[in-house]
């Protein structure tokens, strides 16, 4: 199909939207409300182009053949400008230049500032997510990634015309209902109208405090994601740079997430063999993932027995910088404060459950750390690559593919194969655990038992695998897409891509480790050796496992 | 008045001998045209929906007259209600649907009960196989009467216009091809499958405002304003009409023949021949408020011009009314109003800046008038 | 429990929604949620629902519900004067219930009887061609009807 574009005659496949073609074509349109993986709504009407005279939006507008398009006349300028205008009032985009809007005022050009603020809603301060309405566009990316994407439906317009508002249910707090603080609202906000609870103030106190003795542990993702912040592309991976920020931040010790998802691996590897054999609850599902937790404490209370009861990875990090480390470097555990570099914001949530007894004080997103780092003047890109802090900084190719989704499985797969049969897999990637698929499949002989194994990804997938967990013995959930790399927590990304290029850089790194497996991991070895025992002892079972609760599902 | 005349069932059993083509067919050759506003053929739309290839199709009666100024809709259900829902059953049998949809909206709700009894009254009597009708109680939301409110409302969500396509007709409730049609669509419907002499050119016209004689009239297509004027008797001199809200303030030209393009313009979208009369003692620009307070409050919120341009436009015209408006303001009037039209996605966005083009170009001394004050 | 579709074959929402309110007054937290739970409907969606139709009251009401036509016809004929003679009478604002609970008064945007302008809705009940004297002697009745019910129910 040939139609006209700004008066050059191109090719268009039929049914694709305008918005398509014209970016096929090399030519911007700015856009608010449209997410390349959800369904036009065509509700903020930026991306506005005129068809054969009349303005129409292009996300959701289709040509036929021979329409005549124009994308840049003076009458779509001024219309894509009042409609921006009608939606932020007072714009603001000193403090942060990561919004999508920012990078929309610049494509559509200020306007004029004549109307003024007239929202007045009470800011949602949640201990995770915090919502500002009078911020908010009504763009309703937050409420279709929560129902479409992650299967919670905590938000959702409520009201009409101008007093149209997006809020949960009975205009309750985020915190009071049935949210499970994954953070994909976050991500797809394009003002800003949510974002996580910082706090990034409190960790700043606690390393200007003297008589802190502050450490600090990062977790897989980060280090493939930290680099966008500072202007590096997607995928790549900047572990050795980070820790070097994170000394000069001021962090007292830099240790490894990664280790304690090596212990994780070491814990859960053994519960899956001893509920096989036992016959235990099963399927297995892991709790690596604090959304996904609360997304079965809300939904599925049926599943509590099916859930792993190993803590995650930076919990039992955590806990083993209380313990094991306070121990062997002589310090007073009170005087420790553990901060988690994450992701994710159900981390912060997680850390506050009372059922852990955390070890963790301050978990700080992958954004707040790139707030940190600027705050403290840190040239990112010009610091040189530097170790994690031995004694809780030794991991393994098995911790860092923890960040991506399958990753927990396959990790699980090359120890449990191990430990029940004392051999290596032959082929150390399980292949069928990786990639974007929403629910992924596979299956392993262990001691001529075959063990059927899932992952899925979103809240959504994680549903429709609930629906058929029978068929399998053991199953990983992440709550985000993409796994830990796509948190909610992590650098704000537009293009799906993104994911596919972060998840590369941890298989990438991986592949780069002399040891792959976690039960090859000599602190590992250490910390049994020296203070746990065995994997399931019972003083493992004291710091590195926990219970859930049952919680309303509204 | 054609439109009271009674079917008495004789429409459906017509249109059982004449077979599902047939009927189309004839209402074809007929002439009718949807009265909801957009005049689109109605036998094109239920051949449109019958030629979609579904397991099952849907008839929804857009019972949501909600138009300020149109109360045309309540006559036919209040005195004849019978032959509506024959024409429902005529357009069920026409398009193959089984279930049907009657959207009355909440402020008729007191017509609900006597409303039922004669659905089942004429269910009960036409005897066809399998085919229910339902009344959805709408709740107080004028933009339900939009078609993809309408969908979205029955569906049990909020009543948010959608982006066409998808179109009603063959991807409507559930996903499936629906015929909407109006109340007055239907019974019309009926009226011409049965009447040989049945005559498209006739149409319901709502008057109220400053007149003596409001009330319901039915006039052909084409009608001089005068004969309108005689039979509404105003007491004072005419000043202005407002087309129900969508269609502008106009001055009144007694020499006006009525008919689709004077009365909507170019910009028509939904909407019935409603006229509403304003006389010398009233200032236009406080028609317009209560129209933009109308507009302010109807709107669904969805997209951005209409939602946050509706309350603009509003607190201009309160800016107006205080006296505290300079020129600027007008010009700002202007351009949103134009701004919302150019770019909503429904009707009710693309109408709802008319009431201010309209009185701005042809009553610009009211607007002085609150200016000077 | 999360259903993404409205449910095809279920009865229409906004019915079931019309008729708890018709049992309860209004649509309490309490009822909202084992809505929810009945219709399978996730519950923010559902009070997204319930707020996007001004019928729906999340509030406990008054005994009468006056809700005012503020269409153009009911404005060029007097209904200004209505409005504000109600809110003094009943001593509550648009949107409010009175004191004593007798009234709630909403402003609606047309009830279709602009041929009998002014007009209002009482319980749903049309009141055309209304007058202060007129809408006087009707809240009266009104009040005398409530205040027998009283009586009777103190009798019992």
């Amino acid at each position: 199909m040939k139609i006209k574009l700004n008066n050059s005659e191109v090719e268009a496949a039929e049914g694709k939207s305008l918005l398509d073609i014209c970016r096929e074509n090399g030519i911007n349109v700015p856009t608010l409300c449209y997410h390349a993986s959800m369904t036009p709504e065509a509700r903020c009407r930026v991306c506005l182009v005129e068809m054969d005279g009349k303005l129409v939006t292009s996300c959701s507008t289709r040509p036929r053949e021979g329409a005549k398009i124009t994308t840049n006349s003076e009458r779509v300028m001024k219309a894509r400008r009042l409609n921006m205008e009608l939606m932020v009032p007072e714009p603001t985009c000193r403090r942060e230049d990561d919004y999508e809007v920012c990078q929309t005022y610049k494509e559509v050009g200020m306007g004029n500032a004549r109307f003024l603020q007239i929202k007045d809603y009470k800011p949602d301060l949640g201990a995770a997510v915090i919502r500002d309405n009078n911020k908010c566009i009504n763009c309703g990316r937050c409420v279709k990634v929560c129902a479409d994407i992650q299967g919670v439906y905590a938000i959702d317009f409520a009201s009409r015309a101008h007093n149209e508002h997006v809020t949960p249910y009975w205009e309750n707090n985020l915190a009071d209902v049935a949210c499970i603080r994954c953070g994909q609202c976050i991500l797809n906000c394009p003002v800003g109208a949510i974002s996580e609870r910082s706090h990034v103030e409190e960790v700043v106190a606690a390393l200007d405090d003297k008589d802190r003795h502050v450490v600090v542990q990062i977790a897989p993702s980060i280090r493939a994601a930290l680099g966008e912040l500072f202007g590096m592309p997607a995928g790549t991976l900047v572990t050795g740079k980070t820790v070097a920020a994170l000394r000069r931040c001021g962090f007292a010790k830099v240790f490894d997430v990664d280790l304690g998802a090596d212990m994780t691996i070491m814990e859960e590897a053994s519960e899956l063999l001893r509920r096989v054999e036992n016959n235990g609850t099963l399927p297995m599902i892991t709790t690596c993932c604090p959304g996904w937790i609360l997304m079965m404490e809300f939904f599925y209370h049926g599943l509590i027995a099916n859930m792993s009861t190993c803590k995650s990875p930076h919990e039992m990090l955590g806990m083993l910088v209380k313990t094991y480390y306070a121990k062997k470097a002589g310090i007073n555990p009170k005087k420790i404060t553990v901060v988690s570099i994450m992701p994710c914001t159900a981390k912060k949530f997680e850390s506050t459950r009372p059922e852990l007894e955390s070890g963790v004080d301050y978990v700080l997103t992958t954004r707040e750390l790139g707030r940190l780092i600027k705050m403290r003047k840190i040239d990112f890109a010009a610091l040189p690559d530097e170790e994690f802090d031995p004694a809780l900084g030794i991991s393994t190719g098995a911790g860092v593919i923890f960040g991506a989704t399958g990753g927990v499985m396959e990790a699980a797969l090359r120890t449990a194969h191990f430990l029940a049969t004392g051999k290596e897999l032959e082929k150390i990637e399980v292949d069928e655990v990786r990639g974007m698929a929403g629910v992924k499949e596979g299956s392993i002989v262990l001691n001529g038992k075959e063990i059927r194994f899932a992952c899925a990804h979103g809240g959504a997938n994680a549903r429709k695998l609930m629906e058929q967990k029978g068929k399998y013995h053991f199953i990983e959930i992440m709550a985000c897409p993409g796994g830990c790399i796509g948190g909610g927590g992590q650098p704000i990304y537009r293009d799906p891509e993104v994911l596919r290029k972060r998840t590369e850089a941890l298989y990438s790194a991986d592949r780069a480790s002399k040891l792959r497996r976690s039960h090859e991991n000599p602190v590992v070895k250490q910390i049994y050796k020296e203070m746990l025992g065995a994997p399931l002892s019972d003083e493992a079972e004291r710091l590195l496992h926990t219970h859930y609760v049952k919680r309303d599902r509204f | 008045m054609q439109i009271l005349r009674q079917t008495n069932l004789e429409a459906l059993e017509k249109a059982r001998a004449l077979g599902p083509e047939g009927v189309i067919a004839l209402l074809g050759k007929r002439g009718l045209e949807g009265r909801g506003g957009a005049a689109y053929p109605t036998a094109k739309k239920w051949k449109a929906c019958r030629d979609t290839p579904s397991d099952e199709r849907f008839v929804v009666c857009n019972a949501d007259e909600g138009e300020p100024g149109t109360f045309k809709d309540k006559l036919i259900i209040r005195h004849n209600a019978e032959t509506l829902v024959e024409g429902i059953l005529v357009a069920a049998y026409a398009v193959g649907a089984k279930r049907c949809f009657i959207y009355l909206r909440g402020e008729y709700d007191y017509l609900r009960p006597r409303l039922q009894e004669q659905i089942d009254d004429v269910l009960a009597r036409a005897k066809m196989e399998g085919v229910t009708i339902e009344i959805v109680r709408g709740a107080g939301a004028y933009i339900c009467g939009e078609a993809t409110a309408l969908l979205q409302s029955i569906m049990g969500f909020r009543g948010n216009a959608m982006a066409k396509p998808p179109n009603p007709t063959t991807q409507g409730l559930w996903g499936k091809p629906t015929v909407i049609n109006n109340v007055e669509t239907l019974a019309c419907a009926a009226q011409a499958v049965l009447f040989d002499d049945w005559d498209p050119t006739l149409r319901l016209f709502s008057i109220s405002g400053n007149v003596k004689n409001p009330g319901v009239y039915e006039f052909p297509l084409g009608v001089k304003m005068s004969t309108i004027i005689d039979v509404a008797r105003p007491e004072k001199k005419l000043k202005a009409m407002s087309f129900g809200c969508f269609g502008g303030i106009m001055p009144v030209d007694e020499n006006m023949l009525v008919t689709p393009e004077t009365i909507c313009m170019e910009k028509c979208q939904h909407g019935a021949y409603s006229i509403i009369f304003i006389d010398e003692t009233n200032n236009v620009v406080d028609v317009a408020y209560s129209i933009a307070k109308f507009y302010t409050y109807e709107s669904c919120g969805k997209c951005t011009p209409c939602r946050e341009g509706t309350i603009r436009m509003l607190n201009l015209l309160k800016k107006v009314r205080t006296g505290k408006a300079v020129r600027k303001d007008l010009e700002l009037l202007r351009e949103l109003a134009t701004h919302v039209q150019d770019t909503a996605l429904c009707g009710l966005g693309q109408t709802c800046g008319n009431h201010i083009l309209t009185s701005l170009e042809h009553f610009p001394k009211d607007y002085e008038a609150y200016m000077k004050k | 429990m999360a259903n993404e579709n409205g449910k095809k074959d279920a009865r229409p929402l906004l019915n079931i929604l019309h008729e708890v309110q018709e049992q309860h007054g209004y649509i309490s937290e309490h009822m909202l949620k084992q809505i929810a739970v009945e219709q399978g409907i996730p519950i923010a969606r559902l009070y997204g629902v319930v707020k996007f139709y001004t019928m729906f009251h999340t509030e406990p009401q008054g005994k009468y519900m006056i809700e005012i036509c503020g269409s153009p016809s009911c404005v060029l004929n007097n209904g200004m004067r209505l409005e504000k003679f109600l809110e003094n009478e009943i001593g509550a604002g648009i949107g409010e219930t009175s004191k004593d609970g007798m009234f709630s008064l909403y402003k609606v945007s047309c009830i279709g009887c602009c041929d009998e302008a002014p007009a209002m809705l009482i319980n749903g009940e049309p009141h055309t061609k209304m007058t202060v004297e007129r809408l006087r002697l009707v809240l009266a009745k009104l009040r005398e009807a409530e205040a027998k019910k009283a009586d009777e129910g103190k009798k019992k």
